[in-house]
């Protein structure tokens, strides 16, 4: 099992949510407003009056096999509009309860 | 859905969320204000009680001096303490003492009638005892004649009280709310008995006798019930007079010689119309007038037309000689007032969506903020529904000036959101989070406006009235427009605004639908506005590098533009006067002229009028006095040698010459009548302050009449002198000439008479002894015993007079009294307890503050001022001075306020201080436009000045927060501040031009009542298209200049406040 994490802005909320239940991921954690600033450019998104906006952050534990699908959609989601913004990154699941 | 589940719930995500819900709300509010709207009476000024009290005490047979001494100074002393008290003004003339309290304007006047009433019972005591129960009245607005109108008649002339009486006033106080109707001037029925003092002596008889003998044949009398075998009836002597010929043929007495002495044999019978002491013509023709009054808080414009209405059905059922024409009527001039404000409205509202279609070049945009702004208009209309006030000019000048702001909240919340739409994102999220990221400023910038406005609504006096309703209405209004902003704006938005169109293509590329699309807008606006960014870029590139000089540059262009202040080339007003097209002119002659010389140097000025300004329509001329106390008396002061006339012309957009031109053809032609004293031509106002024109008052204090006459007249002739002078009238009345009966009591004692009843007798015979009534159809007219004219028109005539003794003698009165010709002392009027004459000056061609530093400069020094007396500037120009003195404390209030607002906001106290200094260039810009327009500053104009405080500043917050943002995103100084430039011009000038083409119609109107408000629109306009043109380069330079450079003190200073990076880690 592998988690994602995708951070986004706040404003992909919808397409996000609308990607997973296209690829039939049904658990997943929410973060609501978390901070948050680029390596590779990209505005950051601090909730301040410099950069007011803010992101959001899922984070989603699931089989090895649906990560490749999952990338590709979030890749797709950042080549609809590529200064909103949203980004994946995948590490393993050691155990689970 | 996912956003449900979130627990913070904004207004912005609840009203984005729930469509219908907000969508209802303000079609609710919508609904609510149009139902206010409709309910709201029309008026001109908000509901304003006039702020005087007048307290009358009568006292019989006292003199002027004597009513001073005793009544009204006690009154005076115990009234000054009256709270809110203003000015005391008195007036002492024969038997009868005025005492006038003006009080602040807005005092609550029930609490002050009552405080004057304790005051009054306090000095009653104090009083003497003849004296009457002094009279308590407050001025009331419902007082004061809406309408008037004249009615002529020619061959029904003597029948026309009748017909007025009985069916023309009974039908017109059918109407609602309406007050007092009055007629000034209508013709009664008299029958006189006018009796030849000769043949009276010849006879034997008196006067009182004929008057007996007219009085007890003029009877109806139960005399008893006869009772007859089965019926019962009740007797009556039915002996009055059907008509007046029956007395002629009545019996006084008979001579020892037998022969029957009738009344045709001494005396004829005149059943006439009473004898002529105010005589009112309409054009010439024999005239009465109809004043109509309201009821307190009636509506105006409701009861004007209603009575319109209603004489016009009258005019039919009237005799075809009766003509019945409007002198005037209050409601077409506030009708047509509220119309052109209404326009201008209107117009304000098409030029801001105009702006903002050009500025935005989308439709969808145009109109969200053409809906937003219509809502928070309304809102207006619900207020002034709830605080019970009306649709009047302060209300709609308020909505102009509003417009203009309430656009600016929607566009920064628009804006926001445009901009996210237009990177992809969805309408619906867009709306949410781009909302989320501007509200508080917009709420922040709001509260500039309501730092502005909420204090205009604690002025006091004469300006809070007028500007207490403003300060609420556009605080009210803004504040709806920024709840509309976060709430209806972005509901919209999210619903009316569409994303960006892409679609994928077979390749599985994304393709941009509209990328090298240009629309004609993008080749025309978009590129001029791009041009002027990039000049502007420049054009700030070159002022950053030369900062010293661009700084000295723009308050060097301040200080040039000073120059017509110090010069004095703009003058100052109380407010401007307005051409309703009705003067009023008022002639005094010599005092003692016998009133059918009045009236012939009436009919004279009527004709030449005519003459020379053909287009006036109507002259009512009203001429003598009404001995009759009727309300209407209150408000005319005509005497025998007065002579007092309306003239009507048509509306102003109907000549071509202006009312105040037209005045001055009339004074000029009354300057050429050597019988006349004293000439005035006012333009009739209808301005809260009362009737007449602004003047300036040069008020002269001293006790001696001799020496305070003289200075009166001194100061007089100075002033006519001065070339912006006019209509300067003396306030003093001249000495009345009086024919004085002085009884010699012991020679009347020895006849058995008093002084009472030798004073009762020469009334019968001069005035007239009343006998009855001549009852016809119901009303009485009286039959008068009186001498013939000839028998009692010059002092050998009274000499003359036979008087019966109680013996049954019959003298002369001149054999127990002598008579003599006295002056009787004038009028005493004072003020703050000392006498006082008043010279008033109406300014013509000039200012009042002009005409007022004329007069200090030129005429005052003149006088040469024993000690004891003093002269003092007052009037209109007093008002105005106050007022100024109020604008000026309250605009430092404001600033205060704005500056703590800002600096809150910005939380910096360097930040407000720039942007605060392009209050400078915004003064310049309105001394321009002053300049140029030829126009003076009044208190209205006065208050653009106030607002523009607020307005301008918004283009510096909008240019120093976006620097400040630039710069905490990391750009260096100089960088920063020609980016924001770049970006902020075009949000710059479309919100400076909302407001100004907002202004535009305002300042241009030429409708009726236009000349009030259009300074308000001219300051506003000049001061904020000077300022915005400098604040463009004023801020940034300031800014670049006031704030350090480069980042490098900036990483200094964190890096010694992190000082732990510094620690060597010990391996």
């Amino acid at each position: 099992m592998k988690s994602v994490m995708i951070v986004f802005n706040q404003a992909n909320t919808g397409r996000v949510e609308y990607m997973l239940d296209v690829l039939n991921i049904h658990g997943f954690t929410f973060f609501e407003q978390v901070q948050g600033r680029g390596t590779n450019g990209g505005e950051p998104r601090r909730g301040t009056h410099a950069w007011p906006e803010m992101n959001s952050c899922v984070i989603t534990i699931v089989e090895d096999e649906q990560v490749p699908a999952l990338l590709e959609s979030i890749k797709k989601l950042d080549l609809r509009n590529e200064e909103v913004g949203v980004r994946a990154f995948v590490w393993d699941i050691v155990a689970t309860v | 859905m996912y956003e449900d589940s979130q627990q913070r719930m904004a207004i912005y995500k609840t009203a984005i969320q729930k469509p219908v819900t907000t969508a209802l709300i303000f079609v609710a509010v919508i609904v609510v204000g149009i139902y206010s709207f409709m309910k709201l009476p029309i008026d001109m000024f908000p509901q304003m009680d006039p702020p005087y009290i007048t307290v009358m005490t009568t006292y019989p047979g006292a003199s002027a001096s004597e009513m001073e001494t005793n009544v009204t100074k006690y009154m005076e002393n115990a009234l000054t303490s009256v709270d809110h008290l203003k000015h005391i003004t008195s007036q002492s003339k024969d038997n009868m003492s005025m005492v006038v309290l003006e009080l602040e304007w807005g005092a609550n006047m029930d609490e002050a009638v009552n405080d004057v009433r304790s005051y009054v019972d306090m000095t009653k005591s104090n009083l003497p005892d003849n004296c009457g129960t002094p009279m308590i009245f407050k001025l009331s607005t419902s007082a004061m004649p809406v309408a008037q109108y004249s009615i002529t008649a020619d061959e029904t002339y003597a029948g026309l009280d009748k017909i007025l009486n009985d069916e023309v006033i009974p039908q017109l106080n059918q109407v609602d709310g309406i007050g007092n109707i009055s007629l000034s001037g209508a013709p009664d029925r008299y029958v006189y008995i006018n009796i030849d003092q000769q043949k009276l002596d010849a006879y034997g008889l008196t006067i009182e006798q004929v008057g007996q003998v007219v009085q007890a044949n003029n009877l109806n009398l139960s005399s008893g019930t006869i009772k007859m075998p089965t019926e019962q009836y009740q007797m009556q002597v039915r002996s009055e007079y059907i008509e007046s010929s029956e007395i002629e043929d009545l019996m006084v007495t008979m001579t020892p010689a037998g022969q029957q002495v009738f009344i045709r044999d001494i005396a004829t019978v005149k059943d006439t119309i009473k004898d002529l002491s105010l005589d009112e013509k309409t054009n010439g023709r024999e005239a009465v007038r109809l004043i109509i009054a309201k009821q307190t808080g009636a509506n105006t414009v409701k009861i004007c037309h209603q009575v319109r209405d209603e004489l016009a059905k009258i005019q039919k059922q009237l005799p075809s000689d009766v003509k019945i024409e409007k002198i005037y009527d209050l409601s077409e001039t506030i009708q047509n007032s509220i119309n052109s404000l209404e326009e201008s409205v209107m117009y304000a509202l098409l030029f801001v969506v105009l702006v903002v279609l050009f500025f935005l070049g989308k439709w969808r945009a145009t109109l969200i903020i053409g809906i937003t702004i219509p809502i928070a208009l309304i809102v207006a209309f619900i207020y002034l529904g709830v605080a019970d006030s009306s649709l009047n000019i302060i209300s709609l000048c308020s909505l102009t000036i509003a417009i203009g702001m309430v656009v600016d909240d929607a566009i920064v919340v628009l804006e926001n959101i445009t901009r996210h739409v237009e990177r992809g994102e969805d309408p619906h999220e867009a709306a949410i989070y781009a909302t989320n990221e501007v509200w508080v400023s917009v709420i922040a910038t709001t509260l500039v406006l309501v730092a502005v406005f909420v204090p205009l609504t604690m002025l006091n006096g004469m300006a809070g009235i007028m500007f207490h309703e403003l300060g609420w209405i556009v605080t009210v209004v803004c504040c709806t427009s920024t709840l509309v902003a976060i709430s209806l704006t972005p509901m919209l938005c999210s619903k009316l605004l569409r994303a960006k169109k892409v679609h994928v293509d077979e390749n599985g590329n994304l393709i941009d639908d509209e990328a090298g699309k240009k629309t004609w807008y993008d080749k025309t606006v978009v590129r001029m506005l791009d041009v002027i960014d990039a000049y502007y870029e420049r054009a700030l590139g070159w002022c950053l590098n030369h900062k010293t000089i661009t700084i000295l540059a723009i308050f060097g262009i301040f200080g040039l533009s000073l120059l017509p202040v110090i010069t004095k080339q703009i003058g100052t007003d109380f407010m401007q006067e307005q051409d309703n097209g009705r003067l009023s002119v008022t002639v005094k002659l010599q005092r003692g002229t016998r009133i059918e010389e009045t009236l012939k140097t009436a009919r004279a000025l009527e004709t030449r009028f005519m003459v020379l300004v053909p287009e006036i329509e109507l002259i009512n001329t009203s001429a003598g006095s009404n001995d009759d106390a009727t309300i209407a008396a209150l408000f005319s002061s005509t005497m025998n040698n007065k002579i007092q006339m309306t003239v009507r012309l048509p509306k102003k957009w109907q000549r071509d010459k202006t009312i105040w031109e037209i005045a001055e053809i009339l004074r000029q032609e009354m300057a050429r009548y050597p019988e006349i004293v004293e000439y005035q031509c006012t333009v009739a106002s209808n301005g809260p302050g009362g009737g007449g024109g602004s003047t300036v008052n040069v008020e002269i204090y001293g006790y001696d009449f001799d020496k305070t006459s003289q200075l009166a007249e001194q100061t007089r002739r100075l002033c006519m002198a001065l070339p912006g002078a006019r209509d300067v009238n003396i306030s003093r009345e001249d000495d009345r000439p009086d024919i004085k009966i002085t009884v010699d009591k012991e020679k009347a004692s020895r006849l058995g008479l008093s002084s009472a009843t030798i004073s009762t007798y020469l009334r019968n015979r001069v005035a007239g002894m009343s006998c009855g009534y001549l009852k016809d159809d119901g009303s009485e007219h009286d039959i008068v015993v009186r001498l013939q004219e000839e028998d009692r028109n010059s002092i050998s005539d009274i000499l003359d007079l036979t008087i019966p003794t109680p013996s049954g003698k019959k003298v002369k009165l001149s054999e127990v009294a002598s008579i003599g010709e006295y002056w009787a002392p004038p009028t005493i009027e004072r003020k703050s307890r000392q006498r006082i004459v008043t010279v008033k000056v109406t300014p013509y061609n000039t200012s009042l503050g002009e005409l007022a530093a004329d007069i200090e400069a030129n005429v005052l020094p003149q006088l040469d001022l024993p000690a004891g007396y003093s002269t003092h500037l007052a009037g209109n120009y007093e008002d105005q001075q106050e007022t100024f003195s109020d604008m000026i404390l309250l605009m430092a209030l404001i600033i205060l306020l704005v500056y703590i607002t800002m600096a809150s906001q910005f939380e910096s106290l360097l930040m407000p201080f720039i942007i605060m200094l392009t209050i400078f260039p915004a003064f310049t810009g309105v001394i321009l436009a002053l300049w140029m327009t030829g126009r003076s500053l009044d208190m209205v104009g006065a208050l653009g000045v106030v607002l523009l405080v607020g307005i301008v500043v918004k283009n510096g917050i909008v240019l120093v927060d976006y620097i400040n943002l630039m710069r905490e995103r990391g750009y260096e100084l100089n960088k920063a501040i020609t980016m924001s430039g770049r970006s902020r011009i075009r949000p710059i000038l479309m919100t400076a031009f909302t407001t100004i083409l907002g202004m535009v119609p305002m300042a241009v109107s030429s409708g009726e009542g236009a000349e009030m408000w259009q300074p308000l629109g001219i300051v506003v306009i000049g001061g904020l298209t000077v300022s915005t043109f400098l604040t463009l380069f004023l801020v940034p330079v300031l800014y670049g200049a006031m704030t350090k450079h480069g980042d490098r003190d900036k990483l200094e200073a964190i890096r010694k406040k992190f000082i732990f990076m510094d620690i060597k880690v010990k391996k």
